[in-house]
């Protein structure tokens, strides 16, 4: 059986491109109806069926009316209210903490952290009985990347709210993360071409991912699917991986030598 | 349907969670072998009994050989393999035997090692470039937090959870995918031995207030169903899991999201 979300509602914030986008498509696919908001003006890739905002996260005055309006507008339109949250907006810094700037942790811990907690603090309350949040955290929350200082601890952050959310809000919420591995967006071939030899960079790094290819947003977002679906109805509270096995090998490799 | 053509052996397959594992598979159109010890498995007193009957003991190499040469005779291939046999001593390790403690191994480790040694060669020939083999283990979130007076379980959970992230390493570039999936307290024939036994019921208090207990401490609570477990297998099984590879994959209604509940 393939997964239906028929009938159910979702917000997806970041969702004008990259994972945000994969998950908005395979949720439309899937037959629900989603709320996309984004930093941009409307961006014309959207699928059709599916109502995009302009939305900073990391303002809880712009997400509180956000939340007003989605909430607002189902409610009149059909009495329902939102059953899935996505909290996939983020950005990235590549600096360590000595090179950081207040803009970049404004920035950084803005987005990636109070935004995940201002959407939760807005729409909890307002949920479904029995609704889904799922936090976009990263493999970067549990082991560090290099030159990612904040990012790197804000997703620490969303992996700690996640289990806080599910053990006070449970049995109405379940909330979990996703933390996707390498996913194939414009930001990591921009990566591979800062590097000396951008074709070795590439295959080194192929190399290091037992499935040797990296992810795709279709990839999260099939696993979103399932954690929006009654099919995960017993599970909460979790951080779950999805990297094609690059942190379950040894980030040494002896293999590579 | 998703598992149309797909091949898949589950072991234990005639127990509390193997059961409902091999009735998923074949609702999203496996074929399914359900290999246990007898045909009646631990619930002889269960009539239904779905999927093709495999006589399998995973502690010897020979039957776990020959039961694989009759999946290759009519299949020629094994696309999903799933590991849940297992067996559950409820002592502490002094009041464990070394009988106990090896054939605690012998089913739980040594089992998973050897029907994931002699089902390579058949996942191999199931991988094509765009639908993986997968390999589900059967570790447990007592891989990660102990129960009490179960040691030499939660001993043998961290061997298979340790096997799952070697083999997705080494045999993921063969288009073999590897997960464990590991479940909290999930109602099964071995949860209710786990309430009567010494290690947790015989606390003075009723089996009924004692599950109840176990109900509250859940973040969701509740405890697991079978089937909540197979909806995950079954996830991990499909195409829908092709970047999903040699993780744990903790499925135990929020429980070790929290701290320990102290009674305060």
């Amino acid at each position: 059986m393939t997964i239906s979300l028929h009938g159910k509602t979702a917000i997806v914030t970041g969702g004008a491109s990259g994972i945000g986008h994969g998950i908005v498509q395979c949720f439309v696919d899937a037959g629900a109806e989603v709320f996309v908001c984004g930093r941009r003006e409307q961006p014309d890739a959207l699928p059709k069926h599916c109502t995009y905002s302009s939305v900073d996260v990391a303002n809880p005055n712009t997400v509180k009316r956000f939340a007003e309006s989605v909430v607002h507008a189902l409610a009149s339109n059909s009495n329902r209210t939102i059953d899935i949250l996505v909290n996939n907006a983020g950005v990235q810094v590549e600096k360590t903490v000595v090179d950081s700037t207040d803009e970049d942790w404004e920035q950084v811990i803005g987005a990636n952290a109070r935004g995940v907690f201002n959407m939760c603090r807005e729409l909890i309350p307002v949920m479904t009985d029995g609704g889904s949040i799922i936090n976009i955290g990263s493999i970067s929350g549990q082991v560090a990347d290099p030159s990612m200082a904040l990012y790197n601890a804000s997703k620490a952050f969303v992996h700690g709210l996640t289990r806080s959310i599910a053990v006070d809000h449970g049995p109405k919420i379940r909330c979990n993360a996703i933390c996707p591995g390498w996913i194939e967006t414009g930001m990591l071939e921009a990566g591979f071409a800062t590097a000396d030899n951008p074709t070795a960079a590439r295959q080194d790094a192929l190399d290091r991912h037992p499935v040797r290819r990296f992810g795709k947003p279709e990839d999260i977002a099939s696993l979103a699917l399932w954690l929006a679906s009654a099919d995960s109805s017993f599970a909460t509270g979790q951080l779950f991986t999805i990297d094609g096995g690059m942190t379950a090998s040894s980030p040494l490799n002896p293999g590579l030598f | 349907m998703p598992l149309a053509n797909k091949v898949a052996l589950v072991t234990g397959g005639r127990g509390g969670i193997g059961r409902a594992i091999v009735s998923r598979f074949i609702d999203e159109g496996a074929s399914v072998f359900a290999a246990d010890l007898n045909e009646g498995g631990s619930l002889d007193n269960i009539g239904d009994s779905a999927g093709e009957f495999l006589s399998l003991d995973v502690t010897s190499e020979d039957s776990v050989i020959a039961a694989l040469k009759s999946v290759e005779s009519t299949h020629g291939k094994l696309d999903i393999l799933v590991n849940a046999a297992g067996i559950e001593i409820e002592k502490t390790i002094e009041d464990t035997t070394l009988d106990e403690w090896n054939r605690s191994f012998a089913v739980n480790a040594t089992g998973t090692f050897l029907t994931c040694k002699y089902a390579l060669p058949l996942l191999r020939a199931a991988a094509t470039e765009d639908s993986s083999a997968s390999i589900i283990n059967f570790g447990s979130y007592d891989g990660f937090i102990a129960d009490p007076g179960l040691a030499a379980y939660c001993a043998t959970k961290g061997a298979v959870h340790a096997l799952t992230r070697a083999m997705a390493c080494d045999h993921g570039p063969e288009g073999i995918r590897v997960n464990a999936i590991c479940p909290g307290y999930v109602d099964t024939p071995m949860l209710q031995s786990f309430f009567n036994g010494d290690g947790s019921g015989g606390q003075g208090g009723s089996i009924e207030s004692l599950q109840q207990a176990v109900r509250d401490v859940h973040p969701l609570r509740t405890y697991g169903t079978p089937e909540d477990i197979a909806n995950l297998v079954n996830w991990l099984a499909s195409d829908e899991a092709r970047y999903a590879s040699g993780q744990l994959w903790v499925l135990d209604g929020g429980l070790s999201a929290q701290v320990q509940q102290m009674k305060l």
